[in-house]
């Protein structure tokens, strides 16, 4: 049993900008993805049913994370794979810029600042995963991609703190914090 | 019969050795297969100039006592040795030196080893030699040289009064006779055997081992213990030794069916979280967190990537291409009747893990063949894995099992044979529990 794949390969209309596809998302933060409807009260964010139409890929994305950031090896089977694995290596370099003596505050603050920091385009020089990820044809294509994934970027960072801080002690979790020197497929952002 | 001795058995592995005698439950002594000696060069306590100390007076350095330097005048510095966990004890302080005989399962020092023996037989189970017969182990592939010179020092330096010499694998399917599961005595079936420092999966027809399929694993033991370790590292835990490692590594771990939803039901129910008291030196005590490592640890043997970067195979891979690279007729067997033995196969679940993704392999290729040859419906094939309560010293119960019956001693070479034709005689056993018996 090899890593683990997204169960977001089988569907087929969405848009793919290079071979990096662009899901829906569940999300608040403005950008050009579809959203999807924002959870009902009554669930918590921490446990959505991945049949429900509240389920995005950023909900696998984090709950794939701990298992797969073991690996160093993954088979790319499509276009939503690579959207999980730009989420993972986010995931890790969010992680790393976590203290463990850092309040919930002051974690919001550096991952939304690191989430809106400038970063590498497929294609670009700096991009760690270019031999995997084909580059956008133009600029138009570029923008959009950069504004996908920028909306990404701060949904996951979001995301990832309210799991960092879910229970009530106000410290992020060690158990979460001691994935940070993994490296999935040996890579970082 | 009444009078008859019972039989001793002994397994020497590469960690530990286990002796007992034969229709007991579990081994008398099990300690590590080391020996301590004195040091290199005739005298490694008299390094600072001193004479060397003599540790304890044994009853083998013949009540030497505190002159352990006149004793060394005399010619009794063979003498002057300790087994298992005295010697492991005696060579962390000076003048000591530990060796550790066997290697791989195979005996490299005979000289170190027949003192083993002789401290085993004499000092720890105390017994007589020429009143017993003796049950030995071996490891699959064992040269027959090897077998003659565990002869030769079983009756010319021991004077035993009868020996076998039995091939471990075999033993330990014989060990799974207890499980409920199994309901006909064959020794047909495949031995996962993990020990400390490798695992072995050996497949055994008719009490003969197939020594051309025989794979091993770079995985075993010690690797989960290092694997424990450098999780709790990870996580900066207040100790993160390898014997806390150890520790945690048998009281907390088991198998999981799958680590994504495991991972989900910590999340869930954070009542799986336990701890763990160190106890230090100086009666100060440490707190460690055990969590992930508690089904993570034991997921090297199905995921090795997550460990090691240079073997990959998974286990059930790996037992299914050595079933696959078995002769034909004997496969349904082999697959039938997968026989856990060794501490490392211990986990909870392990082998209904092993199990369903064995059998996963097998359906998929049955499946495939079955689409290939265009709808014609296969039979199936069953996938047995046995888990029993025998499991940790596997190989000593099956030779405690097969030591006892009436018939042991007529499958023994005895010292008369010995003498009478060398010691080319231990080449061959008949085929003790097999058919006809």
């Amino acid at each position: 049993m090899p890593a683990y794949h997204s169960a977001f390969l089988r569907e087929s209309d969405v848009r793919v900008i290079g071979n990096f596809s662009l899901p829906n998302l569940r999300t608040r933060t403005r950008g050009p993805a579809y959203t999807l409807p924002q959870l009902p009260p009554n669930v918590s964010e921490l446990d959505v049913d991945p049949d429900s139409e509240y389920y995005d890929i950023l909900d696998e994305t984090l709950v794939l994370f701990r298992a797969n950031t073991l690996f160093r090896n993954f088979e790319i089977k499509g276009p939503a794979d690579r959207v999980l694995i730009y989420g993972i290596l986010w995931i890790s370099e969010c992680l790393g810029k976590v203290k463990p003596t850092m309040s919930r505050r002051d974690a919001e603050k550096a991952l939304n600042s690191a989430a809106l920091d400038h970063f590498a385009l497929p294609g670009d020089p700096g991009f760690p995963l270019n031999a995997l990820y084909q580059a956008p044809r133009d600029r138009t294509e570029a923008d959009l991609l950069r504004q996908y994934i920028s909306q990404m970027r701060q949904e996951l960072a979001l995301r990832l703190t309210n799991r960092l801080y879910a229970d009530e002690s106000g410290k992020p979790s060690k158990w979460w914090l001691s994935f940070q020197k993994r490296r999935f497929m040996g890579k970082s952002l | 019969m009444a009078s008859q001795t019972p039989a001793v058995v002994m397994d020497n592995g590469t960690g530990f050795s286990k002796l007992g005698f034969a229709g007991n439950d579990s081994p008398s002594f099990v300690f590590p297969t080391a020996i301590a000696t004195k040091g290199p060069g005739g005298g490694g306590g008299t390094g600072s100039g001193r004479p060397a100390v003599a540790q304890k007076p044994s009853y083998l350095t013949g009540g030497a006592g505190p002159a352990g330097h006149l004793s060394a005048k005399r010619g009794t510095e063979d003498l002057d040795y300790f087994i298992g966990d005295e010697a492991i004890a005696q060579a962390s302080g000076p003048g000591y030196g530990i060796d550790y005989p066997i290697r791989h399962g195979q005996v490299e020092n005979w000289d170190h080893m027949e003192r083993f023996w002789q401290s085993s037989i004499f000092k720890y189970l105390r017994v007589e030699p020429e009143d017993h017969y003796f049950l030995l182990t071996e490891p699959p592939l064992n040269p027959p040289e090897s077998r003659e010179n565990t002869a030769e020092i079983m009756f010319e330096s021991f004077n035993c009064a009868g020996l076998y010499i039995a091939v471990q694998a075999v033993l330990a399917l014989a060990a799974s006779w207890t499980s409920s599961k199994v309901t006909d005595r064959s020794l047909t079936g495949t031995v996962i055997d993990s020990g400390d420092g490798v695992t072995h999966v050996i497949p055994v027809a008719e009490g003969y081992v197939i020594g051309s399929s025989i794979k091993s694993i770079p995985i075993a033991g010690r690797d989960i213990t290092y694997f424990v370790q450098s999780l709790l590292r990870d996580r900066g835990e207040p100790d993160s030794s390898l014997k806390t490692a150890e520790q945690i590594k048998e009281q907390f771990c088991y198998v999981c069916p799958d680590v994504v939803k495991e991972f989900t039901r910590f999340d869930r129910e954070p009542e799986r979280f336990q701890k763990y008291v160190v106890e230090k030196l100086g009666g100060k005590q440490a707190t460690v967190d055990v969590g992930y490592e508690q089904f993570l640890a034991p997921e090297i043997f199905f995921n090795p990537e997550i460990y090691s970067s240079d073997f990959l195979t998974p286990l059930p891979t790996v037992v299914d291409q050595v079933i696959q690279s078995s002769p034909i007729d004997v496969r349904r067997g082999l697959y039938k009747n997968i026989v856990l033995s060794g501490g490392s196969t211990l986990y909870k679940d392990f082998g209904r893990r092993l199990q369903r993704d064995i059998r996963h392999l097998v359906e998929n290729r049955i499946h495939a063949s079955e689409v290939r040859s265009g709808g014609v419906k296969s039979g199936g094939l069953e996938v047995q894995v046995i888990t029993h309560k025998r499991q940790r010293h596997g190989p000593w119960y099956g030779g405690s099992l097969l030591g006892q019956t009436p018939e042991f001693r007529s499958y023994c070479h005895t010292k008369a044979e010995y003498d009478e034709i060398g010691p080319s005689i231990v080449r061959r056993f008949a085929l003790l529990g097999g058919p006809g018996t």
